[in-house]
């Protein structure tokens, strides 16, 4: 993998998938989006991102409260639905990424940095952030008919949280932050 | 060791008994069990992956029914009463009042994504009992890995208006049953996505290239 120059890619000879292409410094770049998205996470999660006003009355949601306000209001599995794929999902991804990356950073391995970094591509699926983007585009062109909505600060942080994860899983690939991992692990014994 | 060399012809690193993790991608030899690695389980092609799949698309074929018949959401307000759509009514409102491009962007993702991943997953297991352009199938395989997600899009619409649109008497939107059924369908989907091994179609078609032969 380290002998690849730039722009050289591995190509599957059967299937024509990307096997491996040359990334440079991929645990630094991969760590500071993680740490980017996980500001921007906070922002997108705390503070508003939907706003409606009828008349006199108005109400706002953040997405960290509209699990809670699904709950209460009785829908306990659409609750557990945007709990699951939109708050714990990223988090995971997050979380679980900056556990294993930083440490790597110094060459280092936390324990159970194996074990989190097989929960962390087992989760990556199932965050739908992106797919979320678009339902909350999709809901605010259903409402502008019946009320005046204003789109919050949290729903630009989301639209970065999105570049940043994106960014943060392609700059470093699977087989080699594995590779480096096993090195990093081998090192401690 | 001579079935396997039987079912994994030529100079492949199946025919010599060896895998690659699942989990981090490390070859290792399959006998030992697990990746010396990570430590998950290793297999040659991942265990009984057509009957899951099969058994996966089946349950999200079903579920596909109610998903499409039954409300996806009920609007209570106090100038019209309560309303309940399911997603093609839903559809059908955003394309008469001339919102053409939503209208658009929620049939594709809510009506003909979750049909196309059904039949494509269908395909693929035919495919991979037997096939003659396994380069075909393998491009079915990815896209229906990435598109599939992009169906949750009404789900979570309707999770949106139902936690936003709470006033009172004036108006609120409660979820219908659909809602959860066409979660279920997309869940399923997924995961028969996820447990399909697209060696599978290779080993099919038997077709290696020409360095490996």
């Amino acid at each position: 993998m380290r002998d690849l120059a730039t722009s050289q890619r591995v190509v599957c000879p059967c299937c024509e998938a990307n096997l491996c292409e040359h990334k440079p410094n991929p645990v630094q770049r991969a760590t500071a989006f993680s740490l980017a998205a996980l500001a921007f996470y906070f922002v997108a999660h705390f503070f508003p991102f939907l706003s409606l006003e009828v008349g006199a009355r108005s109400n706002e949601i953040s997405l960290f409260r509209s699990a809670g306000a699904l709950n209460d209001f009785g829908n306990p599995g659409l609750a557990f639905v945007v709990a699951v794929f939109i708050i714990a999902a990223p988090a995971a991804l997050i979380g679980g990424s900056l556990y294993v990356l930083l440490p790597l950073l110094w060459g280092h391995a936390l324990p159970g940095a194996k074990l989190v970094c097989r929960w962390v591509y087992d989760a990556g699926p199932w965050n739908m952030i992106e797919v979320f983007m678009l339902g909350i585009l999709v809901s605010m062109l259903k409402l502008t008919k019946i009320a005046t909505v204003h789109l919050g600060v949290s729903f630009w942080a989301f639209a970065l949280l999105i570049v940043c994860l994106t960014a943060s899983f392609g700059a470093i690939e699977r087989l080699e932050l594995w590779r480096r991992l096993e090195h990093a692990v081998g090192g401690l014994r | 060791m001579s079935v396997r060399s039987q079912r994994f012809p030529g100079h492949t690193a199946a025919a010599r008994g060896l895998a690659a993790c699942h989990v981090c991608g490390k070859v290792a030899p399959v006998d030992s069990g697990s990746c010396p690695r990570c430590g998950a389980g290793l297999h040659l092609r991942k265990p009984k992956s057509l009957q899951r799949t099969m058994a996966l698309t089946l349950a999200a074929c079903v579920l596909y029914v109610p998903a499409n018949l039954l409300p996806v959401m009920t609007v209570e307000s106090l100038t019209d009463g309560a309303e309940a759509s399911s997603i093609i009514e839903g559809v059908v409102t955003f394309w008469t009042t001339g919102a053409y491009p939503v209208a658009v962007i929620i049939f594709i993702a809510s009506i003909v994504i979750p049909i196309l991943k059904i039949l494509s997953i269908l395909s693929l297991c035919m495919a991979a009992r037997s096939n003659r352009r396994p380069i075909g199938a393998t491009r079915i395989y990815r896209l229906t890995e990435i598109v599939g997600r992009w169906s949750m899009v009404d789900v979570f619409v309707v999770a949106i208006l139902v936690s936003v649109v709470q006033l009172g008497t004036l108006m609120s939107i409660k979820p219908g049953p659909a809602a959860l059924a066409f979660c279920s369908v997309v869940v399923l989907t997924m995961l028969a996505a996820h447990t399909f091994d697209q060696r599978l179609i290779w080993d099919a078609a038997g077709e290696q290239p020409d360095e490996l032969k």
